[in-house]
Parts: C-alpha cells; sequence; structure tokens
C-alpha cells in the first residue's frame, strides 16, 4: 500500500516536473522579404490545437509550450516554418513568401495539390495580378497572364470576351468550365464576381487536370478560388476605391464633306448621272459623326472587405461597387453598374466537424446602344452624310434625303435607342466537412446558382426621312396609315414595348472522402473518390405589346399599353438537363520524386441517348521530379520537373433527345389562320458525349537559387470517336432531330512561360515574366453533306464570309481573291470573263482557272486568329514605389472590315481618294461609280487586313504612404496608385481596334463596327486598417 | 425537386449505380412539350394533325414556278444570271442531282405524306364523329403530295403507315411509277367515298376536289376513259366566271370556278428568312414581281419567272386572256408613268396572275403575300375533260363543246370556236390549255406528258428531262437509283 502511495506521489511529482518544464514564449514574426511585421499568422504547437495568431506588429505570445516542442508558423501566402522550443527566450521568426515555395500548394478539382507535384498542365493567375489590372470581369486578366487560354475582348461595357482553353475544337461552343469555391458556373456567370475577391485562377488546361470533370470538362476548367478570412483573431479592413476616364483613342479616316461630295459627283457622272453636289466649294469639312457619338465616360469601382476569425471560425465579407458607362454614345444610353455582395463564413462546429457557408450575390443594370452590325452607332457614325449639321433649321436631328435605307443619323439613332436590364443573381454553397480520422475528410456540399434576368426594349415610332426603310412614322411622330386599294382595309404602324424575364436555377449536391496517407514515409498518396448529382433549369417568359401612349419610353410597359389584344404576343421556353456523375483521383509520388495520377469520372446525362446514357472520362499522367534524385547534382538548377499526361474528356453541348410535337404548323381557311400539330423533332437514342483525347508533355525548370524558372508545355486534342445525330434523308421530310455536334478536328500548340523573380535587396525586387501560347487547329470532319458549317457574315445583302469545314482552321474568312485593277479594256479582255468589269474595277482572281469569275472562286483569304500570342509583365517593388507594366501581343490574326455600308450615298473610306481616275492611277482602289455592274464590294481579301497588334494592356504606378503620416489614426497601410489601361497599342489594322469580337468565336475578327477597347486614365487609394 | 430528393436518397447513401438511372431520363412533360406517345388523345388532336398536314401545301411555291420555268413559257430572270442558281440551271436544261431547288421539292413533298402517314400510324386510338372525312381530307392530301413527287421524279419511296425517320436510314427502296400512281388512285378513291360534297370552310377539300384530281391522274396515264367519267362528276357544279382576270384577284379567290385551291394569308406577320415560307404567305408571288418596281396597282418584286415574248405573242389580239395574264411592263409604265429597272433575261412581260400587288402583304412584305394559289380550276377541268374525251375517241362533241366553253368566256363569244375533230382537235385542245392555264404551273408537265416537251422546249433530251434527278442527297444517305442519265 505504501509503495502504492509513494508510486503514486512520485507520479504526481514527476507530473509536476514536466508541468514545469513548460515556458512561455513570446517573439516576432517578420516577412523575410520586407523586413515588415506580418499579422495574423497563426502559431500553433506542433499535433496539439493549441496555439495563437500574431497582433498588429507580428507580435506572439504563447503559454505553456513545453520545451522541445515544435512551433508551426503558417500564414496564407508563405512557407510554412518549424521552430523547435528550446528556452524561453523571444524568437524571431521570418517567413519566405509563398512564390519561392517548394511547398506551395494548388487547388484542383475536389482537393488540392503541391505544386511541384502536379503532372498535369495548369496556368495560375493570382490576386495580385488582379489588383493591378482591376478588370471590370476577372476573366479578362487571363489575357496576358495565362499560357493557353485566347480571349478576345470588347470596350461594351460590361460585356462578356470570347474565351477558348487550348483552341477551338468544336463548333458546339468552346467556353470553359467555371467553378467558384466548387460551385460549377458558366462563363457567363462571371459577370457577377467582383475581382477584388478573387485569391486566385487555377486554369486546369489538360486531361489529367480537367478529367475530374469528365463530361463538362472538355474545354478546359477555370477554378476560381475566393479570399477567406484567418485565425488571428483581429479583422483586417480592406479599402479600394478607383475612379478612371474612358477615351477611345483613335478615330478612322471618312471623307470630310467636301470630299464627300467631289467623289459622289464623281461616282454619279461616271454612272452617266447628274450632278448630286451644285456646290461643292462652302461644304467644308462638314460633321464628324464620330467625333459626335464618341465620348469620354467614367468608369469607377469601390470595394470594401473585413476578414478575420477567431479559434474556430474564420470570416470574410465584402461588397464592392462598379459602374462603367460606354464610350459610345455616353452612359445616359449604355452603362453597366454592378453591386457585389459576398459572404464566407468557415465554422469549426467541433475537431471533427466542420461547417463552410458561402454567399454571394449580385445586382446588374446596363443599358446597351446597337452595336457590331450595320445599323449600330459606330456605323451609323461612319456611313452617314458628312455634309449634314446635326441638327436641322428646326432644331430637330437632321436628316439626309438621299439614304434611305438602313443608315441613320446616328445621334438619332441613339435618341431613339431605349432599353434596360436588370439581373439578380445569387450563389453559393453550403459544405460540413468530418474529419472521422486524421487525413481523411469527408465532404458533403450543396452548391446553388440562381439567376434572374428582367430585360425591357421599346422601339417607338421613328422618322428618318420619307421612305427611309427604318422609318416607320410621319415627320411628326403620328402612325403611317396605308389602305389596300382592292378591299380598302386599313393598316398602321405601331411603336412596341417587349419584356422578357428568365430565370436560371442550377443546384449541385457533391459527397466526396479526400484521404491521404504514406507507406513508409517515402510512398505517398492523396486520393478522393466521390459522386455528384446537377441540375440545371431554365424558364422563361417574354411578351410584347403596341400602342404605348404618348411614345414615350416613360410609359413604355405592357402594362400601359393600349393596341388590341390581337397585337399582344407571349412566349415561354424552359429547359431542364440533369447529369449524375460518379469520380476519383489517386495521386502517388515516391519521396517528392516519381509522380504518378489516375483520375476516372462516369458521367450520366439527359441529353445522352437511351443507349448511351453514361460516359467513362480516364486520364493519367506522370512525372519526374530530377532534381530530388540523389544523383542530380547539376550546379545551377534548383528544380527540375518532366511531365506528361493523356486522357480523355468529354462535351455534353447539345440538347435534350426526345419527340416532340410541334405546333408551329399552320394553315388558312376562310383566310383565318388555324393552327395545328405534327411531329416537330425525332429523337437519335444514340446520341453521345463528344470526346477528346488529350496529349500533353511539360517541363518545368528553376535555375539561379529558384529566381529563374520556365515552364513549357506541348500538347495535342483531337476530338474522335464522336457518335454523330445522322443527317436525316431528305424524304425524312422537315423534322429535325435535336441538334448535336457535328464537327470533329485536331489541335496542338505550345504554351510556354518564362518568370523571373529577384528579391535584390530591401529596398528592391524584381518579377518578370514571358508567355507565349500558341494554338493551331484543324477541322478534321464535318458531318454534313457540304461538309462545312456557315458562321457569320454582314452587309446588305447578307454575305456569309467564315466558314467551319473540313480541312481548314474553325471559321476562316472565306471570299474571292483581287488582283489590283483594270487599267484598260485590253486587260479585261485578256483575263477570265468577268461580268460587268470595266476598267477601274477591280480584278478578280480565276482561282479554279476555269475561265470564269464566279462563286466557285471564293477561297481562304484570312485567318481570324492568331498565330501566336505573347504576354510580358514586369513588376518592380522599390522602396514605397510598385511599378507595373502588362502588355499582350496578338501576332498572324486577321480582321475583315465589315463597317462600309457601300451604298451609293454612304460615306467612304479616305483611301477613297486614292482610287483609279485614269489608266495607270491606281492599282488598288477602284473608281467610284453610282452603278457597280462589277460588283466591286463583294465580299473579298480587299476588306482582309493584318490584325496583329502589340498592346500596353496596364501601366500602373503605386506609393504606399509613409506609417508615420498615419500612425496615429489606426490605419495599418495606405497606398495611392495612378494606372493607365490600354496606354498604347501599335497595329497596322486601320480600324479603331484590332480586338474584335462579338462575344462569340463564331463572330471573332469581322469588324461591323465593333465597340473599341477604351484607353482608360485611373486613379485610386488602397487602405488596410 | 422529385427527381432530385429521391436520386439523392439512393444515389448519395447508397452509391447504387442502377438506381441511379431515372434520374438522367428526361420526360418531355418536364419542359411542357408534348411526346409524340402521349398524343392524339382527343378529337382537337386530329383535326390539329389534319392542318399540320395541309400546311406543306403553302411551301409548294417552287413547284409552281418550275412548271413554267422548265417549259418553253418563261424565263428564269432574277437579278442575274447565278440568282437562285438552281432554277437557272432548271430553266436552261441543264440541272443536274445536286440543285437545292429540286430538294427542296423533294423534302417538302415527303413532309406532307410524313405529315398524313402520321396520322395514319395513330388512326386506331380513338373514335370519334366525322373521323372518316377527316381522314378523306388527308388522303387526298397525301395523294396531292405523292403526285406532285410522281410528276417531278417518277417512282419515288412508297411508305403509308408510318412516317419516316432517322432509322429508315439507308434501308429506302423506290417504287415503280405505277406503284405510285396506283397508291394516289387508291387515296382518291377513299377520299371521294367519305368527303363531303361542299365545306363550310373556303380551302378544305371537297369530293369533286378529290375527283378532280383522281381525273388529273388518271389523264396523266392516258386512261382516257377513266379521266372522262371521273371528271364529269365534276361538270356543271362549277362555273367560268365572266371576267377571266377577276378570278385572280384578291376578290376573286374561292370563287364559283375554283376546284382546289391552296390558301394564303397576310395576317401571319412571318419575317424570318430562314425559313421563307414558314409563314402563311405565298413565297413564290415575290418572285414574279417587277423589278425595283414603282407606281401603282402592283409592287416590286424579284422580277423571276418572265413569260416570253412567244407566249404573248401566242395569244389572239381578241383574247381577254393575253393582258390578264401578262403584264407588259413597258406599255404599262408608259400608261401609268411607273418605274422599274430590267433584271436578268427581261422581257419586258411579268406574270399578272400571281403578281404581287400593293397592299397585300404584311409584316416582311416579301414574305406575306396573301395570293391563293388556284391549283385546279374548273376551266382545267373542262380542258381535261375534253382532252379526255378527244383522246380516248369517246365523245368529241362533247370534248368541243367543253373546248369552246373555254373559248368563248376567252372572247366574249363564239366566234372563235374550234371545229375541228381528231388530232387537230386533240392539238387545239393541248394549244387552248396553255392559253388558258399559262403561268399557272402546269406548262412543263402537260409538254411532257403529251410527248411534245422535246419539240418546244431548248436543251430537253428526251428520255432524260422528262424525270427531274432524284437529289444526290437521298442517293447518297438512302441509296436510291438515279433517274436515267443523270
Amino acid at each position: 500500500m505504501n509503495s502504492k502511495i509513494l508510486t503514486f506521489t512520485l507520479f504526481l511529482l514527476m507530473s509536476m516536473l514536466s508541468v514545469a518544464q513548460e515556458v512561455n514564449i513570446t517573439g516576432t514574426v517578420l516577412d523575410a522579404d520586407s523586413d515588415m511585421p506580418l499579422p495574423g499568422v497563426n502559431v500553433i504547437i506542433k499535433n496539439t490545437t493549441k496555439g495563437v495568431a500574431t497582433d498588429f506588429d507580428g507580435n506572439f505570445s504563447l503559454e505553456g509550450v513545453p520545451l522541445s516542442s515544435t512551433l508551426v508558423f503558417s500564414y496564407v501566402g508563405f512557407v510554412t516554418k518549424e521552430v523547435q522550443v528550446i528556452n524561453s527566450n523571444p524568437i524571431t521568426v521570418q517567413l519566405m513568401p509563398d512564390s519561392q515555395s517548394l511547398d506551395e500548394v494548388v487547388i484542383v478539382g475536389y482537393g488540392q495539390q503541391k505544386v511541384t507535384n502536379v503532372s498535369g498542365s495548369i496556368s495560375t493567375v493570382k490576386s495580385e495580378a488582379l489588383e493591378q489590372l482591376k478588370p471590370v470581369r476577372v476573366e479578362e486578366a487571363l489575357q496576358s497572364q495565362a499560357t493557353g487560354v485566347n480571349i478576345v475582348s470588347t470596350g461594351s461595357p460590361g460585356a462578356a470576351p470570347a474565351i477558348a482553353i487550348r483552341g477551338i475544337v468544336s463548333n458546339a461552343g468552346s467556353s470553359p468550365l467555371v467553378v467558384i469555391d466548387g460551385i460549377q458556373q458558366s462563363i457567363a456567370d462571371l459577370n457577377a464576381l467582383n475581382p477584388s475577391d478573387v485569391e486566385s485562377m487555377n486554369v486546369l488546361k489538360d486531361a489529367a487536370t480537367a478529367a475530374i470533370y469528365g463530361v463538362k470538362g472538355g474545354n478546359g476548367v477555370i477554378l476560381v478560388t475566393t479570399k477567406s478570412g484567418n485565425k488571428s483573431g483581429k479583422t483586417t479592413f480592406n479599402f479600394d476605391s478607383s475612379y478612371g476616364i474612358q477615351e477611345v483613342t483613335r478615330t478612322i479616316d471618312v471623307l470630310n464633306a467636301s470630299e464627300y461630295a467631289a467623289i459622289l459627283n464623281e461616282a454619279s457622272s461616271n454612272a452617266g448621272q447628274g450632278l448630286v453636289f451644285d456646290n461643292i466649294g462652302n461644304l467644308g469639312v462638314g460633321t464628324n459623326w464620330q467625333d459626335e457619338v464618341l465620348k469620354d465616360a467614367p468608369i469607377q469601382s469601390h470595394n470594401v472587405s473585413a476578414a478575420g476569425g477567431s479559434d474556430n471560425m474564420t470570416y470574410f465579407i465584402s461588397g464592392g461597387y462598379l459602374g462603367q458607362d460606354g464610350v459610345v454614345g455616353g452612359g445616359d444610353k449604355s452603362y453597366f453598374d454592378r453591386i457585389t455582395l459576398a459572404e464566407r463564413l468557415n465554422i469549426d462546429l467541433s475537431d471533427k466537424f466542420k461547417v463552410l457557408v458561402n454567399n454571394n450575390y449580385a445586382n446588374i443594370k446596363g443599358k446597351a446602344l446597337a452595336e457590331n452590325s450595320i445599323t449600330s452607332v459606330l456605323s451609323n457614325a461612319l456611313n452617314f452624310d458628312p455634309t449634314l449639321p446635326v441638327y436641322d433649321d428646326n432644331g430637330n436631328y437632321s436628316i439626309s434625303d438621299n439614304i434611305t435605307q438602313e443608315i441613320v443619323n446616328p445621334l438619332a439613332l441613339i435618341d431613339n435607342t431605349y432599353n434596360n436590364n436588370n439581373t439578380n443573381k445569387w450563389f453559393g454553397k453550403l459544405e460540413l466537412q468530418y474529419e472521422p480520422i486524421e487525413d481523411l475528410r469527408i465532404s458533403s456540399r450543396f452548391s446553388y446558382t440562381y439567376v434572374d434576368v428582367y430585360n425591357k426594349s421599346f422601339s417607338p415610332l421613328v422618322f428618318y426621312g420619307v421612305g427611309h426603310t427604318a422609318t416607320n412614322a410621319n415627320p411628326d411622330l403620328s402612325p403611317i396609315v396605308t389602305v389596300d386599294p382592292e378591299t380598302g382595309e386599313e393598316t398602321s404602324t405601331h411603336n412596341r414595348v417587349n419584356e422578357s424575364k428568365t430565370t436560371y436555377f442550377t443546384y449541385t449536391y457533391e459527397l466526396f472522402g479526400n484521404y491521404d496517407f504514406s507507406i513508409n514515409e517515402a510512398h505517398n498518396f492523396q486520393t478522393v473518390a466521390g459522386m455528384s448529382l446537377q441540375r440545371y433549369k431554365g424558364e422563361g417568359l417574354s411578351g410584347s405589346a403596341q400602342d404605348i401612349p404618348f411614345n414615350s419610353w416613360e410609359y413604355a410597359d405592357i402594362a400601359s399599353a393600349t393596341g388590341d389584344l390581337a397585337s399582344q404576343q407571349t412566349g415561354s421556353w424552359s429547359d431542364v438537363k440533369r447529369n449524375i456523375s460518379y469520380f476519383g483521383r489517386v495521386n502517388y509520388d515516391y519521396k517528392d520524386r516519381y509522380l504518378l495520377s489516375f483520375t476516372g469520372r462516369v458521367d450520366g446525362s439527359t441529353v445522352f441517348g437511351t443507349d448511351n446514357k453514361y460516359g467513362f472520362f480516364p486520364s493519367g499522367s506522370l512525372g519526374w521530379v530530377l532534381s530530388n534524385e540523389e544523383f542530380f547534382d547539376v550546379n545551377g538548377i534548383d528544380f527540375l520537373k518532366l511531365r506528361g499526361s493523356y486522357g480523355n474528356v468529354g462535351n455534353d453541348n447539345i440538347s435534350n433527345q426526345f419527340s416532340s410535337i410541334s405546333t408551329f404548323p399552320k394553315y388558312t381557311f376562310d383566310g383565318n389562320i388555324i393552327a395545328g400539330s405534327t411531329l416537330g423533332t425525332i429523337p437519335d437514342e444514340t446520341v453521345s458525349w463528344e470526346s477528346q483525347i488529350q496529349m500533353n508533355a511539360g517541363l518545368d525548370i528553376r535555375l539561379l537559387d529558384n529566381s529563374l524558372s520556365f515552364t513549357g508545355d506541348y500538347y495535342q486534342k483531337t476530338t474522335e470517336d464522336l457518335l454523330f445525330a445522322p443527317v436525316l434523308p431528305p424524304s425524312a421530310g422537315t423534322v429535325t432531330s435535336p441538334p448535336t455536334n457535328i464537327g470533329t478536328s485536331k489541335t496542338n500548340g505550345f504554351d510556354l512561360s518564362l518568370t523571373y523573380n529577384k528579391t535584390v535587396s530591401e529596398d528592391f525586387s524584381i518579377n518578370t515574366s514571358l508567355n507565349v501560347t500558341t494554338v493551331n487547329t484543324e477541322v478534321t470532319e464535318v458531318n454534313n453533306d457540304s461538309k462545312r458549317q456557315d458562321g457569320a457574315g454582314y452587309g446588305i445583302p447578307f454575305t456569309v464570309i467564315n466558314r467551319f469545314e473540313e480541312g481548314y482552321s474553325p471559321w476562316y474568312f472565306y471570299g474571292y481573291k483581287t488582283d489590283g485593277i483594270f487599267q484598260s479594256q485590253s486587260e479585261i479582255d485578256g483575263h477570265a470573263t468577268q461580268n460587268g468589269a470595266q476598267p477601274g474595277d477591280i480584278r478578280f482572281v480565276d482561282v479554279n482557272g476555269d475561265g470564269v469569275i464566279d462563286d466557285l472562286d471564293r477561297t481562304e483569304i484570312g485567318n481570324p486568329f492568331p498565330d501566336f500570342t505573347l504576354g510580358w509583365n514586369l513588376s518592380i517593388n522599390y522602396k514605397s514605389f510598385d511599378f507595373n507594366v502588362s502588355t499582350f501581343a496578338s501576332v498572324g490574326n486577321d480582321i475583315y472590315r465589315a463597317y462600309e455600308r457601300n451604298s451609293a450615298f454612304t460615306n467612304r473610306s479616305a483611301r477613297t481618294l486614292d482610287r483609279w481616275t485614269g489608266p495607270g492611277t491606281s492599282n488598288s482602289e477602284p473608281r467610284v461609280t453610282f452603278v457597280d455592274n462589277n460588283n466591286n464590294t463583294r465580299a473579298s481579301d480587299r476588306y482582309i487586313e493584318d490584325g496583329s497588334y502589340f498592346r500596353f494592356k496596364n501601366i500602373q504606378l503605386g506609393y504606399t504612404l509613409p506609417k508615420s503620416l498615419y500612425d496615429a489614426t489606426g490605419l495599418n497601410n495606405v497606398r495611392i496608385y495612378a494606372q493607365v489601361k490600354n496606354a498604347f497599342t501599335f497595329t497596322k489594322y486601320s480600324g479603331y481596334d484590332p480586338e474584335v469580337t462579338a462575344g462569340s468565336f463564331v463572330d471573332t475578327g469581322i469588324d461591323r463596327g465593333a465597340y473599341p477597347i477604351p484607353r482608360i486614365w485611373m486613379m485610386g487609394i488602397n487602405v488596410k486598417f | 425537386m422529385k427527381y432530385f430528393k429521391h436520386t439523392l436518397m439512393i444515389c448519395g447513401m447508397l452509391l447504387t449505380f442502377q438506381a441511379c438511372s431515372d434520374y438522367v431520363d428526361l420526360e418531355a412533360s418536364e419542359v411542357y412539350q408534348i411526346d409524340a406517345d402521349s398524343y392524339f388523345q382527343s378529337e382537337a388532336n386530329y383535326q390539329a394533325a389534319l392542318i399540320g398536314s395541309y400546311d406543306p401545301l403553302q411551301w409548294l411555291y417552287l413547284n409552281t414556278l418550275i412548271g413554267d420555268i422548265a417549259s418553253d413559257n418563261s424565263f428564269c430572270g432574277g437579278e442575274s444570271a447565278t440568282d437562285v442558281i438552281g432554277l437557272q440551271q432548271i430553266d436552261d436544261m441543264t440541272h443536274y442531282p445536286q440543285n437545292d431547288n429540286l430538294t427542296s421539292i423533294w423534302r417538302w413533298c415527303f413532309e406532307g405524306v410524313n405529315r398524313v402517314n402520321y396520322m395514319e400510324e395513330n388512326k386506331n386510338k380513338i373514335d370519334f364523329d366525322g373521323k372518316a372525312a377527316l381522314y378523306g381530307e388527308a388522303y387526298f392530301l397525301r395523294s396531292y403530295y405523292y403526285f406532285e413527287l410522281v410528276k417531278f421524279f417518277g417512282g419515288v419511296p412508297l411508305i403509308t403507315d408510318r412516317r419516316l425517320d432517322a432509322s429508315d436510314t439507308g434501308t429506302l427502296q423506290r417504287a415503280s411509277k405505277e406503284e405510285v400512281y396506283a397508291q394516289i388512285e387508291a387515296d382518291l378513291l377513299n377520299a371521294i367515298d367519305v368527303l363531303p360534297a361542299s365545306q363550310n370552310q373556303a380551302g378544305r377539300v371537297t369530293k369533286s376536289a378529290a375527283q378532280a384530281l383522281l381525273g388529273k391522274v388518271y389523264l396523266y396515264q392516258d386512261k382516257f376513259s377513266e379521266a372522262a367519267s371521273m371528271l364529269q362528276n365534276v361538270i356543271g357544279l362549277y362555273s367560268l366566271v365572266p371576267d377571266y382576270g377577276s378570278q385572280f384577284l384578291k376578290s376573286g379567290e374561292n370563287g364559283p370556278e375554283s376546284v382546289f385551291e391552296i390558301q394564303y394569308s397576310n395576317e401571319s406577320e412571318w419575317w424570318d428568312w430562314g425559313c421563307p415560307t414558314c409563314g402563311e404567305g405565298n413565297f413564290g408571288i415575290i418572285h414574279n414581281g417587277p423589278r425595283a418596281y414603282s407606281g401603282p396597282e402592283f409592287a416590286t418584286g424579284w422580277s423571276f419567272n418572265l413569260p416570253t415574248p412567244n407566249l404573248y405573242n401566242s395569244f389572239d389580239e381578241a383574247d381577254s386572256r393575253r393582258d390578264a395574264s401578262i403584264l407588259d411592263i413597258e406599255a404599262w409604265a408608259a400608261e401609268t408613268g411607273a418605274s422599274y429597272a430590267e433584271g436578268y433575261e427581261h422581257t419586258g412581260y411579268y406574270n399578272r396572275k400571281y403578281i404581287p400587288r400593293a397592299g397585300e402583304s404584311g409584316a416582311q412584305t416579301e414574305l406575306n403575300y396573301l395570293n391563293n394559289y388556284r391549283a385546279i380550276r374548273y376551266a382545267d377541268v373542262l380542258l381535261m375533260a375534253a382532252e379526255a374525251n378527244a383522246r380516248g375517241g369517246i365523245n368529241e362533241d362533247l370534248a368541243r363543246n367543253y373546248l369552246n366553253q373555254v373559248r368563248q368566256r376567252a372572247f366574249g363569244n363564239s366566234d372563235h370556236n374550234i371545229s375541228t375533230s381528231g388530232q387537230a382537235l386533240v392539238q387545239a385542245i393541248w394549244n387552248e390549255r396553255n392559253l388558258e392555264l399559262s403561268m399557272e404551273g402546269h406548262r412543263f408537265f402537260d409538254l411532257v406528258r403529251t410527248g411534245q416537251a422535246a419539240s418546244v422546249i431548248d436543251g430537253f433530251v428526251t428520255g432524260k428531262h422528262e424525270l427531274f434527278p432524284v437529289p444526290q442527297l437521298e442517293v447518297d444517305i438512302s441509296g436510291l437509283n438515279q433517274n436515267p442519265q443523270y
């Protein structure tokens, strides 16, 4: 008994002794680069949950730390550091910024991975780049910053750029999947994301990384990670505000009033007609309509956020506003306004349970003017009569007596355009994480996206001149009434209002487990397995009515329309899509040297035919980190990795397959239209996913103490094994199979990136990178009788000028080739038969050599996509100054000049002044004439221009104010900056801007009066406290 | 949400694969579509399907244009030699199996057949009063579509019990011309049995319409006695309007001379150039209009289907049908001050029967002309009956009587009556057909069936051009035999 008591007493004493071996530790954590204190760093005793966070000045104090235990210092953006406690002396810990880290992790689908252990292909853009570029839409930053991504933007406020990852491999759409914090979205949803909330964007480019998204991953994946709080116990506020002025830097040379009058007189007399202008001496330069419609317009953004947390929770909340007015027409009729609210909450419910709650709201309002068509504001400004003043003598917008089709006074067009849209969007997730044992985490995630879009437009009664095709009213804006001479029936013109409401609701449930384990400290495994259910539903309801009181936007609503019931129209649609998926991945490495990864996903989709409901998408990748080999001892090479991947991803961009009754057929009895029905679509039960076989080979190398790094990838994508919807025989009539993808293609290219990053001294650091992307796509099969699909076009009459055709690159330009000007009749006689040609007309090339110039001579005349693109970025920090430059070049892309109306009385390009007026006067510009029997304006290479350009996308100079100025106010960091976006653009293109799109690749490079990308002068302030 | 919860429970908890397949099946009703299996539940569904079967009649404007363009009556015209190249080639007898316009005719006529066959598939789902007569209209329509097909292409795939779909790809065979005609006759005889003598809606098929069409079908096969007796059923039920030209005006639509008339309306406000025939307007009309026309009564058009000087001159000066059929644009311009432009192959003449008239269209005006197509006129019935009686050696007096009824209306007196007999009478009837029916889409087929085509049409190759080629796309997909010499 005594001995027992003794033992117990000894035990107690021992325990007390061991307690006595605990010490209180204080210390400071500094940024190794800047020696600035780091607030909010987590300091935890290893293998316990005990810890604190550093305060504002980077100080921490931790009581009861056992001697010989290890403290772990971790902070987002910095390398985690471990320090052993040897005594109670205060310690100073320096954390290295993450960019030089070997332990940096990258977010991948359903998990994360050490960057050094990735064997697939990923491009990353971080928040620093977003802060410098300050994009309106976050994906704009990918241009110049990421390799393998092709982006073509437009200057239209808030408009989406066209975006493709590693080429346009399909005619069914090239948009990548977007995943925001695990929430699956579409590229269109990025309009509602505040760029200043984004921590990083990772672009998954090859099959190895995208296959975890299976049938959705075929066009690549953009993973967006947003900012979150930390457990420091302190709240960090961030306020950012900027204001800028946008301006259009170039105008297009068109004829001024005197030139216009002289050219018209010449064109008229060449056609044997009388003079148009009897006296051209006093016309002067007239009105420059471009100057009238182009406005300097403001852009501003204001964001505020708070991030923080405590021992068992972190939070991030933010609010933002962005307002951008249009440079074409000004902010009254053209703007984009966005309000965003975001909330991230991560709560540790217990040691084992954690809950993540994300919610985002965005409200987007806007108005738009016609753009990118022959009836757009810019097209009207370029083509309208320069001899007319803006207003006539009565103070009304002036009217042309000569121009009676399409083209109108551009200011009157702006005045007569009325529309607005209002979008509300909510997206977010509720995720429960459970860790039953160490390194096993089970996640149960419900995510949602709800979008509600309201649009209204009003077409008033307008007068652009008697007999003008766009006129639908008398000069006093009363309706035009016409009478059928036979029956005496009256018909009248009307104004009309259209309203529509559309909602999209997508929700996804995902259940998956991550388990990481090691065998013998050498064989490391990261595994994930899970399933997902997704449902999408879209519904639209629209209505229109006529006879709005007072012909006024103020009253423009279906509620106030007085038109009879028969003139009211309604419409609705609805669409449902569901997917079910099972997925899994194993990442393996042997001592960080040999990397192996296998991913598989099974996808089922409602859009597939009953015979092919499920697809399996496997991929695998291998990597070898040579620099981790013991034998590897090359001076100067710090890191060297070779990697390769191969796999299959898919695309389900098709419609649901079922037979449906069409109630479209109608017939007339007794003069009354009667509705009928018939079978409208018939299903193809064999329709399946588009499958892409993708191969990637890459190399990562770091030199000079990790300051110089290079990443290079070569890839091939082959779209094959595609089960087509058969082309129905004509005997099947007009019934259709639901649309499916009908093309296959092969794509290859290089993604190269070279980065130099060096902290030279405490005061000076530099980071510069060069990114090169090449894409080469050939359409290998188009499964219809013509072996092609016609694309976009322009002009009146409408001419299609690009094609998706077997044997060519996607959407190549198509038309006649020209060969100078006929100088004489004998040249015409010596040329292939070209009906209507006269001296001074364009000589077209007899491409097929049949002796006749006709449709069959049309051929490839250009390619809207670049041979390669290049981004160069530079970032310098010197003392309190920071300086950033971002540039982008696109080389080898062609542009089709499609904004010239080319009718008799419309204005013309100034190059008309160099026209042919007799033998030897010109070999490029044809004679002018009102009767163009040669059809000189037919679609030809005459309108193709080299659209290569080099652009300074962004120049920013920032200055961090000395802390002494505001130390007393409690502010922590105040930085002011000045910025010029799109400062200079070097190009040979004669139009406003060489970056031309209407938001999709089929329209890329066709300049119908595309919205120019403005230069923006901007000032801003960033405050942290 | 129902699907979601259900599947979530089973798939989420158990991860069993099979139980989840329902989740990726989609019912048409979920997106408010009616699928084929759940249709034909009420009489209204049948009525609607019948309307759907009438609908393709409105698309057959090319059949009418080609009936004259392919013949000696008119030039293709248009803006230039390449304007609607398919029609230009047909005008020049240089057409070949790749021809968008012929493919359209094939596709649209088969769509008509398929829509009736779709009704046939579902014929026995329910019963209601008047179902037999409803199917009588449907069978008439099928015979009309098949008759157009056999006129253009000869023997075609013959399917009567179900509509063609993707699964038929590669399995189709051409039936013989005789088999197609036998089916047309059977359909029309069935229709005649059940159709009423009159309908309460103008435009619906009547018993007489079916009889007139059957008479025509017999005549195309040289079955003269059947033709004569079938057409006799219609004689006396209709009358010739006194003013020949008046029947082609809006006020003349569905008049006493109209046996079967394809209906159009200008009230659908159609605007979609992607499918110009999808509205309720007659897309053929704009083709016939004078180019860049500005002036009274008519409206501008595309200057296709230009009557030849030969046609104009074949009319007697005293024949009221010349100026009612053909617009002499130069004389008209001189008289009214109207202006116009000359297009390709300008002759100075326009088809006045089917010309765009001011104020008779709506919305996208090119697409919405209301002009009905007078498919079978009583004058045609009289001339067919005359021909059957004359060529069949049945009753020459009756033949002359019918012929002279038509001529008396044209001249306003009996001074121009025909009194010949034998082959001269037959030739007189044939000539009269074109004077009476020119620019109404009959000429080419009359010339072919009477063996006159080679002697009248430049470039016509006997043994080849009697039929148009089967569309290359159909040959490629379905492996059908091509017509001779194409």
